[in-house]
């Protein structure tokens, strides 16, 4: 098998392009497909769960990038973007669950984002269904992406109690 | 005649590997490989990449010793590229599938519709239709596989197959889930519209396998030599006067055509998606046309004349 070119990607910080539009889009399935969609689970607590988990990663998160650029980064960040994971992440997945739960029987009731047959494009699709294949899918992708940030955690922060010791 | 020593070395480690002496100037990669694989029998030659630099392009088979950049003492680099499995195998599997997928729906094996449904038949004439074309389309990809194709590669990584597996496979069970559904809603424009699909359809399959005899008669039986496919006597060749890959061409057309026929939204999907990796295999190809051969054709494009 040949590999052709691939073109190049800007890189402003060392994230993998996979994995980090993997989350974007997984967020904005959240915000746009499921909290904005159904109504009715927008007052729900699991709501404000994984947008609180959120907003704290992603403030630790950015806070990171930038003072990485800026080649000045306080270790105090660079612990609580490698540790304090171990909690939001958690709760962040939580929250997401309960509130795809939440959606189901509202989803289910109103059809929504559904097309039943027979129509002329012979084309079926079940969004109730599909929202509970995306729940089943947090099964081997959350551990997988949790022990890669520990395993992440451990290379980068025992890194710098051995003052950056090269390879 | 002066013999060479090759000692082959981890590409990532450094280690040494192996050390080989009395090794015959005219000695190919290959017989390198084989020797090699003596003192390692797991990583047998398929799976075995070498270079001159680490990080370097993978030397040939067909290189002679000789005739590279290298001292008596010649310095190689392995690195495993993992499980291979040979192209016949690959193409045989992901093939075979879709044929067999498709007609269990097609006769409506129990489990897939309603208890009432199970191995009843379709009232539609486009379903019974759309069966033979698929199943056709399928029969031809494999005799093509045994007997039109020769492979420059001979194998590739092993999780190749699953990957390939999955998407021949499970886009053909849920195209013929639609197709034949006890409420398969045939085409708007009814006979009319079945009957262009199904002659762009035919003319795109003997267009393909044109082009799949074309560039097997360009290459003679266990050679790996490559040359600038041209026009022959067939006009369905005469495609490649505008495009690098016409059988990528004729191959996004016959989709075309079944999805027109069927008017089904995941044909159309399949089509789409086959269509954008086939570009851009296409578009890789042409360029690796244009590097190799100085006086390419200029008004040839990778896979759409004029377009793309």
């Amino acid at each position: 098998t040949g590999e052709w070119h691939k073109p190049g990607r800007r890189r402003i910080v060392p994230s993998s392009v996979v994995l980090t539009s993997f989350q974007v889009m997984s967020r904005v399935f959240l915000i746009w497909a499921v909290t904005h969609s159904v109504k009715e689970v927008q007052s729900e607590d699991s709501v404000l769960l994984f947008v609180i988990a959120w907003t704290i990663t992603e403030i630790i998160r950015y806070s990171f990038y930038t003072f990485s650029l800026l080649n000045h980064l306080p270790y105090l960040i660079k612990w609580a973007r490698y540790t304090l994971f171990i909690v939001l992440y958690p709760m962040g997945v939580s929250g997401e669950l309960l509130t795809i739960y939440a959606a189901l029987p509202f989803v289910r009731q109103a059809g929504l984002y559904s097309i039943s047959l027979p129509n002329k494009y012979n084309f079926s699709f079940d969004y109730h269904a599909f929202l509970i294949l995306i729940m089943i899918s947090y099964i081997p992708i959350f551990p997988q992406l949790y022990f890669h940030m520990i395993h992440q955690r451990r290379k980068i922060l025992s890194h710098t109690e051995e003052h950056k010791k090269f390879e | 005649m002066k013999h060479y020593e090759v000692e082959i070395l981890d590409a990532k480690t450094r280690e040494k590997l192996c050390f080989l002496d009395k090794v015959e100037p005219h000695a190919t990669i290959a017989e390198i490989k084989n020797l090699f694989t003596k003192t390692h029998p797991q990583w047998y030659p398929a799976r075995q990449s070498l270079r001159l630099d680490p990080k370097g392009k993978s030397l040939k088979d067909e290189d002679v010793l000789q005739k590279l950049p290298v001292g008596t003492t010649a310095t190689l680099y392995f690195r495993d590229l993992g499980a291979q499995i040979s192209w016949v195998t690959v193409f045989l599997t992901e093939y075979a599938g879709p044929l067999f997928i498709y007609l269990l729906f097609y006769f409506r094996v129990p489990f897939i519709y309603g208890h009432k449904y199970d191995f009843t038949s379709s009232r539609h004439t486009v379903v019974h239709l759309a069966c033979i074309c698929h199943s056709f389309h399928y029969v031809k990809r494999l005799l093509e596989t045994l007997f039109v194709h020769r492979f420059s590669h001979g194998t590739m990584p092993l999780r190749n197959i699953f990957k390939n597996c999955t998407y021949y496979w499970g886009f053909a069970a849920w195209m013929a889930y639609y197709i034949n559904h006890p409420l398969y809603t045939p085409p708007t424009y009814g006979a009319q519209q079945v009957k262009l699909a199904l002659a762009i359809f035919v003319i795109c399959q003997l267009g393909n396998f044109s082009i799949h005899m074309a560039l097997r008669d360009l290459r003679p039986a266990g050679s790996k030599t490559r040359k600038i496919p041209y026009p022959t006597k067939n006009p369905f060749t005469w495609l490649f006067l505008l495009v690098s890959c016409p059988n990528y061409t004729y191959e996004v057309g016959s989709w075309i055509g079944f999805a027109i026929m069927t008017q089904c939204l995941p044909v159309a999907l399949f089509s789409l998606v086959g269509f954008t990796q086939m570009t851009i295999w296409a578009k890789g190809k042409h360029r690796s046309y244009l590097k190799e051969f100085r006086d390419y054709p200029p008004l040839r494009m990778p896979i759409i004349p004029f377009l793309l």
